[in-house]
């Protein structure tokens, strides 16, 4: 059983929504607390059942309710747990905390929330543990964690709780003075903040607070619950950048109380783990920035040891309180201190990589003393930063990807300030040289990392020197060559030219890449070119073409020289990708605005591989391509190809018919099915359209007035109509009409939908498989297609179905969309009984009475054991049951409305077999509906369906 | 200050990844909601994260040489944070995600936003993040030991003690402590109760005999180009490493460095948070500043009180007048031979007793060495059995004259082409030193033992150590290219 759990557990960890699809949240919660309640599972197990409650408590608890019932049913394990199992007790507050806050018990103050507080400040004033019990007193800690983590999530719950928790903290001696410390200072961060929140709070409150005096204290815990519903600012830490405000609460210059209570707090901080130490310090930090009354001074004493320290947490606390308090706690002096110490951390050979990355970020964005305007949150070199600090982080072959690029970025900013001219221009040729030498190391070979971390490097130096023509000249000029020689590198090279461009919107840098790229390729000797460089040669001279202010002509030389026979066996060996790639090329020229001028010459070498291809496939677009460019004129050409800039100035292609085979990678995206995020339409029956009456509907009518040709005895009718169910095909379908329709949202690329393929998946086995539907379009503005539903049921019950759907959008993508639910009624099975067509009124009456008959009787001779009858009864006035029979039951009436039989007969068929037999009768008490059925699986769904209808009426006509 | 979720992940170069363990913090995930408002992203279930996870750091598709998704040029990264760009319904950008990585193992966390979620605020604005980072490489040295090598079934055990570990260092999300190493190794016994509040940080006391044991490590890098346009460069780093065992719940130890007169000052001073008390003169030296000759010059006073286990009372760095070894490095190539001219120096300030002293010549983007020529004028030469490293091991001594040399012929003419290096190609080639020099510094810093203060009843027995290790000590040939290592350079 254990091993079972711990599968299932982590099954469930690993992934809630695929577990909960085999079971449901409500009964894997069922199972999980039984669990727990048994004397039989041991508690190491019990542990792990308690996890999917940590995690995931709001998928277990999808309502507060639920939390609640589950709460209270943790809280009674609790109250049963042996004092021995420390852990598991301790796991048990943790789950408890867990369900109560996130199903937001705790911020509604329920019932279990309330009793689950009490419980926590019961344990955590508990000291019977002082004679070394650390287990308790473990126990102890984790309930001190889960105050501080209630405080945390519903700030303020536990304001008036201060006094209290400065005590213990105080008599505390043992290593739990940390999470009494811990908590204090959180609540009373939160208590003060809820003050400076409220108009006219002054000194006297904050003492009231301070002195666990309630009744002073009682306005802010009015106000508190009101808090919680109104923003999350309190939850946000108030020490926010140079330009930001911070609320703050009037005392004047007297508060000793709080003072008293800092000091003692900075006083011990010292006993703290750095980690507990860097949050209380940060805490107070903002405590005393919304009190002015405190002196920020009162943190010099620890301000030493802090800047002293190797601990991460304890020198970004220190930062943060130099952002706080700027020159009210730090001199000019400690300002170029801190600075240099952020330098030097920044390259401490004994730190690690993603420290020393955090403390360069730390030097970005350096709280300075006055700083000059508002950054905004950007990266901004300090002002103390001078260049021959800086020198100690310039980039290095040396160094890692990541502290590369952040070394790069930095030294970036330095020399842009620094300007490019004269002397000072040596930093930025350093820049450019370290580029350079990246880029020998890709032409050695440098590993995949090397390569990505080089062109990342390539864009970061672009983007902040990109007008040093003197360094972008040349680097186009190295890239170039490098190409020539690593032709693998063009999908990075085509990114570059991308992002640069794009990134770079003032600079035409790209497209001077791209051009000298174009250059070399098209000037290179043929002799040497390789199938796979001329694979790649063809991806860069695509993109080439799609820049309208380059000239193509050499690119079409290019092609013409490498399809020609006399250079190269590329027609002759008929590949498709190189084929297809060609044709890439040719499309792009298509629409290039040079076209007048290329158009001969990219005819011929259309026309060249129209007839001389090895590919049929490449053939037939190749003439394509040539009809479109020498019979349509330049404007529907450019219509039927052009390329449309849309989606924030990123290129996307509109895959019309033509492009779909020589677009590159544009075609996986035209041959991959999309998912939808939402559905996009739905099936919806058909409003008021009465059931497509059968044949036999129609032909009965007609022999409504004509001599009757049906038998006259119930026994002789049943034996002919049992006769037709011979044939298992007969009538054992139902057809539902719907229709399509989009559903609300609106999102314009979903106005226009083509060949919709939908398709049916059941829920149960009550019915055959469904076929799939299609519907040839769905446009928002039009009229909704119809759809018919043929259900061949097996059992004529309810159901539900699963309906998906593919479809292709106007600008070509395939989709693949999931369809709300479709829900089959029990009454959408009804159809009057296959009576065959020569047979009227009279003639079913027959078979309603041999029915009637064989299914009351008692002796149950043959196989008739799934027969059963049934009563039904309700009141109804006589009105309201004619309109009641007229509404549901019309069609499948074999007794006369209009003759003044006071008892109405209803025969229902439910295909395949099965039929409902009705006789409803006014009596003098209510209305009786007897009910006779062949299938006695069938009354529960009767039963609910009579009861709807007649309570509808009840209500409808009650309304009257 | 908390974290949202953590993920301990094992993988073989970007193969075989699996997520070993993870943990949901919900309260803080209940927080994060709301202070992000409609920015929110949920975490996304495991497989999806490991995916987009091992995508941003690289490691994705391995075989592919190109993915737009993880090569794009755009996505910079040069933070500590990755961004994982959350695709489908709950699309978003998951930011901050801390990822520390170490051979196999790569552990990952994601601290909550206490600010506005946009404008997206600086990382350096959120305390959760320097938080993160300690828990996660408090984990990491958990799981795989200080000396970070791994070993499965250690792992293994030690992952499977994460959950009760958790319980005690990051209940619900916030990080309270970093777990311990093992148990403390000395006798330890519970606090009694008393007046004196007992650190945190300090699992029980200690009883017996008081020892205090401090070691003192320098490690000297050095690169060296025997070019005149371009300055050879070294640098020290010292580390002082101790473990106390005495009494009282906050017994006060001094530890007092010294230097020789007219030592250059101890610079980028950095000290344990048991320290505790510092005077500002001792932090004042830095080694970005340019050399003050009025600066402070010791004693360095640390007044702490020690925690049970060993731990790193503080480091520096300091700025030697002489590299230890001066080495030159020459090749000539010739017809297919590689002419070698190699001298090293030892200093004579430095103490010529080593525990080893070996020098490395390897040879890239070159066939195996086929007939090696080479005469070494003290010491013993060997070739490694992949013919691509020659190893001249120097032992305990340099001769009389303090000079080695090593001259003579290689041809590689081997059947298999040696292993490759994007970085040393042509006549760019190095040398690389490795020695220990037991019981001395470069720096002459110093513990004396009587200058180790223990202010307890009984007396203490105190035992010092020092030592120099070479770390990334390279002399490149001076015939060839040399990349540049470092901005002091100019």
């Amino acid at each position: 059983m254990a091993v079972n759990w711990a599968e299932r557990i982590s099954a469930f960890s690993r992934s809630p929504s695929r577990f909960l699809s085999g079971t449901t949240a409500e009964a894997f919660l069922a199972e999980l607390l039984r669990e727990l309640r048994d004397d039989r599972a041991s508690y190491s197990v019990k542990v792990l059942l308690l996890s999917p409650l940590c995690e995931h408590p709001t998928v277990l608890c999808p309502s507060d309710s639920v939390g609640e019932e589950t709460a209270l049913e943790l809280m009674s394990v609790f109250a049963q747990c042996p004092p021995k199992t420390v852990q598991f007790c301790c796991h048990l507050l943790l789950a408890l905390t867990s369900v109560l806050v996130c199903t937001s018990c705790v911020s509604s103050r329920s019932r279990a929330s309330q009793d689950f507080l009490d419980l926590l400040l019961q344990i955590a004033q508990d000291t019977s543990d002082l004679h070394g019990d650390a287990a308790h007193r473990s126990l102890r800690a984790t309930a001190c964690d889960c105050l501080q983590e209630l405080e945390a999530c519903s700030p303020g719950l536990l304001s008036q709780r201060l006094e209290l928790l400065g005590g213990l903290r105080q008599r505390e001696s043992s290593r739990l003075h940390q999470s009494y410390a811990g908590l204090q200072t959180l609540v009373l961060r939160n208590a003060v903040y809820q003050l400076t929140q409220e108009t006219g709070a002054g000194p006297e409150h904050l003492k009231a607070i301070l002195g666990g005096n309630t009744s002073v204290a009682w306005e802010a815990e009015q106000d508190s619950g009101l808090m919680n519903n109104k923003d999350s600012a309190i939850l946000s830490s108030v020490i926010l950048g140079p330009m930001g405000t911070v609320p703050t609460l009037q005392t004047g210059p007297d508060c000793k109380e709080l003072r008293s209570v800092l000091s003692s707090l900075l006083e011990e901080s010292y006993l703290l783990t750095p980690l507990c130490q860097a949050a209380l310090l940060n805490r107070l930090t903002e405590l005393v920035a919304m009190v002015p009354g405190v002196p920020p001074a009162i943190f010099r004493a620890q301000l030493l040891r802090l800047l002293g320290t190797s601990e991460v947490g304890l020198l970004h606390t220190t930062l943060l309180m130099k952002c706080a308090f700027t020159d009210s706690l730090f001199s000019a002096e400690d300002e170029a201190f801190i600075l240099k110490r952020l330098v030097v951390l920044s390259q401490h050979p004994l730190l690690s990589t993603p420290e020393k990355l955090f403390y360069m970020d730390c030097i970005l964005h350096f709280p300075e003393n006055r700083p000059i305007g508002c950054s905004d949150g950007d990266e901004t070199l300090p002002v103390l930063l001078t260049p021959q600090l800086a020198l100690a982080l310039v980039p290095t072959v040396f160094n890692d990807s990541a502290t590369m690029l952040a070394r790069l970025n930095l030294l970036s900013l330095v020399y842009l300030e620094e300007g490019e001219d004269g002397e000072e221009g040596r930093g930025l040729a350093y820049l450019y040289e370290h580029l350079t030498s990246l880029l020998h190391i890709v032409e050695n070979g440098g590993s995949r990392e090397i390569v990505v971390t080089f062109f990342r490097a390539v864009l970061l130096f672009l983007s902040y020197f990109c007008h040093v023509e003197r360094y972008s000249n040349s680097l186009t000029e190295k890239l170039c060559q490098l190409y020539l020689h690593h032709t693998y590198l063009a999908p990075h090279l085509i990114n570059l030219a991308d992002q640069t461009q794009d990134k770079l919107t003032e600079s035409s840098w790209a497209v001077g890449l791209l051009k000298a790229l174009q250059g070399v390729i098209t000037e290179a000797p043929l002799a040497q070119l390789t199938l796979q460089d001329l694979s790649r040669h063809l991806k860069m001279l695509a993109r080439v073409a799609e820049e309208g202010e380059i000239p193509q002509h050499t690119t079409l030389s290019f092609l013409s020289s490498v399809i020609t026979p006399s250079s190269s066996s590329l027609c002759v060996s008929g590949d498709w990708r190189l084929g297809n790639s060609l044709l890439g090329v040719c499309r792009r020229l298509l629409v290039h605005p040079s076209l007048d001028s290329l158009l001969i010459p990219l005819a011929d070498i259309l026309q060249h591989l129209t007839c001389r291809y090895g590919d049929t496939d490449i053939m037939d677009h190749a003439r394509l391509y040539y009809s479109l460019l020498t019979t349509l004129s330049r404007e529907k050409l450019a219509s039927m190809l052009a390329q449309d800039l849309t989606e924030g100035g990123r290129q996307v292609k509109r895959r019309t018919l033509s492009s779909i085979m020589a677009e590159g990678e544009g075609l996986t995206s035209a041959l991959t099915i999309h998912q939808t995020e939402k559905a996009i339409f739905r099936l919806m029956k058909a409003q008021s359209e009465p059931r497509e009456r059968t044949q036999s509907d129609r032909e009965s009518d007609l022999n409504q007035n004509e001599t009757e040709n049906s038998p006259g005895e119930a026994n002789v009718a049943l034996e002919a109509y049992r006769t037709q169910f011979h044939d298992p095909r007969f009538a054992s379908e139902i057809t539902l009409n719907h229709q399509l329709t989009h559903v609300e949202a609106v999102d314009s690329r979903f106005d226009q939908l083509f060949s919709i393929c939908l398709h049916f998946s059941l829920t149960d086995d009550h019915y055959d498989d469904l076929s799939d539907i299609s519907v040839p379009c769905l446009f928002r503005d039009r009229p909704c297609p119809k759809v018919k539903l043929t259900l061949k049921p097996r059992r004529p019950h309810p159901t539900t179905l699963h309906a998906s759907a593919i479809f292709t959008t106007h600008d070509g993508l395939s989709w693949h969309t999931v369809l709300p639910d479709i829900h089959i009624a029990f009454q959408q099975v009804f159809m009057p009984p296959p009576t065959p067509p020569t047979w009227g009124r009279g003639g079913r009456l027959s078979l309603f009475e041999g029915l009637w008959d064989e299914m009351s009787s008692d002796s149950r001779e043959k196989d008739l054991t799934d027969c059963a009858t049934s009563l039904f009864c309700c009141q109804l006035k006589e009105a309201a049951l004619i309109t009641l029979v007229e509404k549901h039951f019309l069609p499948y009436l074999v007794s006369d409305l209009s003759e003044d039989d006071d008892e109405f007969k209803v025969l229902v068929f439910l295909p395949p077999q099965s039929h409902m037999l009705l006789k409803i009768r006014s009596e003098e008490d209510a209305v009786h509906f007897n009910i006779a059925t062949d299938n006695w699986q069938l009354l529960p769904h009767i039963n609910s369906y009579l009861l709807t209808i007649t309570s509808c009426q009840d209500a409808a006509l009650g309304h009257l | 200050m908390s974290v949202r979720a953590l993920w301990i992940i094992s993988h073989e170069k970007g193969e075989n990844v699996s997520i070993r363990f993870s943990r949901r913090f919900s309260t803080v995930e209940h927080r994060a909601k709301r202070l992000a408002g409609s920015w929110y992203v949920a975490v996304p279930e495991e497989n999806t994260v490991l995916q987009l996870l091992l995508t941003e750091m690289g490691l994705s598709d391995s075989n592919k040489p190109y993915v737009a998704l993880r090569d794009d040029c755009l996505h910079c990264q040069r933070s500590p944070a990755l961004e994982l760009r959350v695709d489908g319904p709950a699309k978003g950008v998951l930011w901050p995600v801390l990822a520390i990585s170490q051979g196999p193992l790569i552990l990952a966390c994601l601290p909550l936003v206490d600010a506005p979620a946009e404008p997206r605020p600086p990382l350096a604005s959120l305390l959760s993040v320097s938080q993160g980072l300690t828990l996660l490489a408090g984990l990491q040295t958990f799981l795989l030991g200080a000396g970070g090598k791994l070993d499965s079934e250690g792992l293994a055990s030690r992952l499977a003690m994460l959950p009760a570990v958790l319980l005690q260092v990051c209940p619900l999300g916030t990080p309270l402590d970093v777990p311990l190493l093992g148990a403390p190794a000395t006798n330890t016994v519970p606090t009694p109760a008393g007046s004196q509040k007992q650190p945190a940080w300090k699992t029980g006391l200690h009883r017996g005999r008081a020892v205090v044991n401090v070691a003192l490590a320098e490690t000297v890098r050095s690169m060296q180009y025997g070019n005149r346009s371009r300055q050879d460069l070294w640098d020290v780093f010292g580390t002082v490493t101790c473990k106390c065992e005495v009494e009282g719940v906050l017994p006060n130890v001094t530890v007092t460095l010294t230097l020789p007169p007219n030592g250059s000052p101890l610079q980028d001073i950095l000290v344990h948070p048991c320290v505790t008390s510092l005077d500002s003169t001792i932090l004042t030296a830095s080694s970005v500043d340019n050399y003050d000759g009025s600066a402070f010059s010791g004693p360095y006073k640390f007044p702490f009180s020690p925690p049970l286990e060993p731990f790193r009372l503080c480091s520096y760095t300091s700025q030697v007048p002489v590299p230890p070894i001066l080495g030159s490095y020459q090749l000539r190539e010739e017809e297919n031979q590689l002419h070698v001219s190699v001298t090293l120096k030892l200093h004579e300030s430095v103490k010529n007793s080593f525990e080893y002293c070996e020098a490395h010549l390897p040879f890239f983007n070159r066939d195996q060495m086929g007939v090696v020529d080479v005469k070494v004028s003290f010491g013993q030469l060997d070739i490694s059995k992949e013919k691509n490293l020659l190893v001249w091991a120097l032992g305990q001594k340099f001769p009389k004259s303090r000079e080695v040399t090593m001259e003579g012929k290689i041809t590689f003419s081997g059947p298999t082409a040696g292993p490759t290096d994007p970085l040393c190609t042509d006549l760019t080639a190095y040398i690389k030193l490795y020695f220990k020099v037991p019981d001395m510094t470069l720096s002459g810093c110093c513990v004396d033992q009587h200058s180790v203060q223990v202010y307890s009843s009984a007396k203490p027995r105190i035992v010092t150590s020092r030592e120099l290790l070479s770390k990334e000590y390279f002399i490149w040939n001076s015939t060839g290219t040399a990349p540049v290592s470092s901005g002091l350079l100019f």
